[in-house]
């Protein structure tokens, strides 16, 4: 079957680190991290966590981030853009808010509950030929991404928007405390201090199109897998990961050698940064630059795969690979994590997103020439 | 673009309360991992045996997901108790289906799409839309909403636990089945047409569906 190209020819983003691109871009160049400590926000506990700083609500940040990508693009408006939604929370904090305020479960809304919340609330500003929404916890916006590349690279459409979109919630931060993974500070992925991630929340929008433009990067391709080993651990080798890459590799007919930087899922939890660093060892070993840029945005899990696929195109836009925050003792040798701000030449580039389930999700983006 | 799939097998359960005959002891026999699983995922598991699955890839749904782990986790908030390590492992929209994966050693790729009432034509979309690949997959929808209280929030839909798999392939040959032969009231809206095309099989003849993508 014949392949169209497919570019990301708009983005916009909002997230702890920054409410636009290019400041989420410069904080990341210098460090600067939009994580917090906030006091007694769960419980009596205080984790660190990344709250998006802004006057306005949630949802009109998600509007006005629509309008812009629309006003940025060549298209008029969306009557022939699918809109493809990843969201691993949907209306929880909505319910969550409610509940607790009220304890009556008459006063929940089922259609501001679900994941179908954000196209429910979406459709009342825009209008799209047609939507669908992902849910696959930590890879929600990664698996949205990747069907966007499979509906335009097939023919089917020629513009899908994508949405990737999580609010924190006491839901999520309670849930990951429970679990022990929450640290008190910016997260250090892949240091041997590490200890833990921050939940963060995030809002990132991408057009993508068969038509190029300018400043377009190109999605080169998609690599899923399913860990089957646990719902909350990876393998120790990291094998669902591997798979995800390779196949990655396999749908771009790319090989290790090409790629330049891998923007890592890295979370800063022991688990899943032991399991990443094996896994991209084996195939890359240390050809390749790595880094995670949680530690200045959080992770935003169902949005965290749509946020660093923007971010991975302002690398491919600047032709700056971003240095590893936090890192100060390197506990994996054998992959090279990138201890400055690199401007090189980039060609292509792997962000990789894992999930609970063991749902694992690694996209290639590739500069434009 | 319209894809026809071609229905190779279909399995549906469906129960006003709770479905009985999962075969649970049977198809999962650890009872430490037994008592791990959502009613989501012990369906799921039902139905991949009773549609003959092995490894195929899966798009799978639900419009509410996990409502169990969901409300026994609020309550833990609201009552300012610990939340349960388990119970938020198991409140993803993906759970029943990770479930599924793990016990089937299935390593190929699983998506989990939650469209609210659209969820069941979606996931037929995006079957179709995987199906041109060339392989078999696996299509499931499932709905769990037998929790407490539910009747505080529910006014429209009787039978609380439904699931229904599907395993297709792409075809080029000619539809004879339609999508749209609404015959289930009272179902979850989320799930009506994969129940439609379950309803009208028949293991005689070949069954083919339209789908416009």
């Amino acid at each position: 079957m014949k392949k169209n190209k497919v570019y990301v020819t708009q983005s916009a983003s909002i997230s702890a680190a920054g409410l636009d691109n290019n400041t989420l871009f410069q904080n990341i160049l210098d460090s600067y991290s939009g994580i917090q400590q906030k006091e007694n926000y769960f419980q009596d506990l205080s984790p660190a966590i990344g709250l998006i700083q802004s006057n306005n609500t949630f949802y009109e940040n998600l509007y006005l981030q629509i309008q812009e990508v629309i006003d940025k693009s060549n298209l008029e408006n969306f009557s022939e853009t699918i809109l493809i939604i990843g969201s691993s929370v949907g209306g929880m904090n909505h319910t969550e808010n409610l509940f607790l305020q009220t304890k009556d479960y008459t006063k929940i809304e089922p259609n501001l509950h679900n994941i179908n919340a954000i196209f429910y609330l979406i459709e009342k500003k825009f209008s799209f030929q047609d939507c669908i929404s992902f849910s696959t916890a930590c890879t929600s916006s990664g698996n949205a991404i990747g069907y966007a590349y499979e509906l335009l690279s097939k023919g089917i459409y020629k513009n899908a928007l994508v949405v990737g979109i999580d609010q924190i919630s006491q839901t999520t931060v309670g849930g990951f405390l429970s679990l022990g993974v929450l640290s008190s500070n910016p997260c250090k992925p892949f240091d041997t201090k590490r200890d833990g991630m921050n939940v963060a929340e995030a809002i990132a929008t991408l057009l993508l199109q068969t038509e190029s433009n300018e400043k377009c990067v190109e999605v080169c391709g998609v690599g899923y897998s399913s860990d089957a080993y646990h719902m909350t651990h990876p393998h120790p080798n990291g094998l669902g990961a591997q798979k995800s890459m390779n196949n990655a590799l396999k749908s771009t007919g790319l090989g290790a050698k090409d790629i330049q930087y891998i923007n890592a899922h890295g979370t800063g939890t022991q688990a899943n940064d032991e399991a990443e660093a094996n896994a991209i060892a084996s195939i890359f070993g240390a050809d390749v630059y790595v880094s995670s840029t949680k530690s200045i945005t959080g992770h935003t899990l169902g949005a965290a795969s749509a946020l660093e696929a923007v971010i991975c195109s302002l690398i491919l836009e600047k032709q700056i690979i971003p240095q590893s925050t936090a890192l100060e003792t390197q506990e994996n040798e054998n992959i090279t994590l990138s201890k400055d701000n690199i401007q090189t030449k980039i060609k292509y580039v792997m962000s990789n997103s894992f999930a609970f389930g063991g749902n694992n999700c690694s996209l290639i983006l590739g500069a434009v020439v | 673009m319209k894809i026809n799939l071609e229905i190779l097998d279909v399995a549906f359960v469906m129960d006003k309360k709770e479905i009985q005959e999962l075969k649970t002891k049977e198809l999962i026999p650890k009872m430490v991992t037994r008592r791990r699983l959502t009613r989501a995922a012990k369906i799921a598991i039902y139905l991949a045996n009773e549609v003959d699955y092995s490894d195929e890839r899966i798009v799978f749904g639900s419009s509410f997901g996990e409502l169990l782990a969901t409300q026994t986790i609020l309550n833990s908030i609201s009552e300012e108790e610990k939340i349960s390590p388990t119970h938020f492992q198991n409140s993803v929209y993906n759970t029943a289906i990770s479930y599924l994966s793990i016990l089937s050693n299935n390593t190929n790729e699983i998506v989990t799409i939650s469209s609210g009432d659209n969820t069941s034509l979606n996931i037929l979309k995006a079957g179709a839309v995987k199906a041109l690949d060339g392989d078999e997959l696996l299509l499931m929808g499932i709905e769990t909403l037998n929790i407490p209280f539910i009747e505080d929030i529910n006014s429209c839909i009787d039978y609380l636990e439904c699931g229904v798999a599907l395993r297709v392939k792409m075809t080029c040959e000619l539809a004879n089945m339609k999508l749209y032969d609404t015959n289930r009231l009272h179902i979850p809206k989320s799930l009506v047409e994969l129940f439609n095309i379950a309803d009208n099989y028949t293991a005689e003849n070949k069954n083919i569906v339209e789908i416009n993508v």
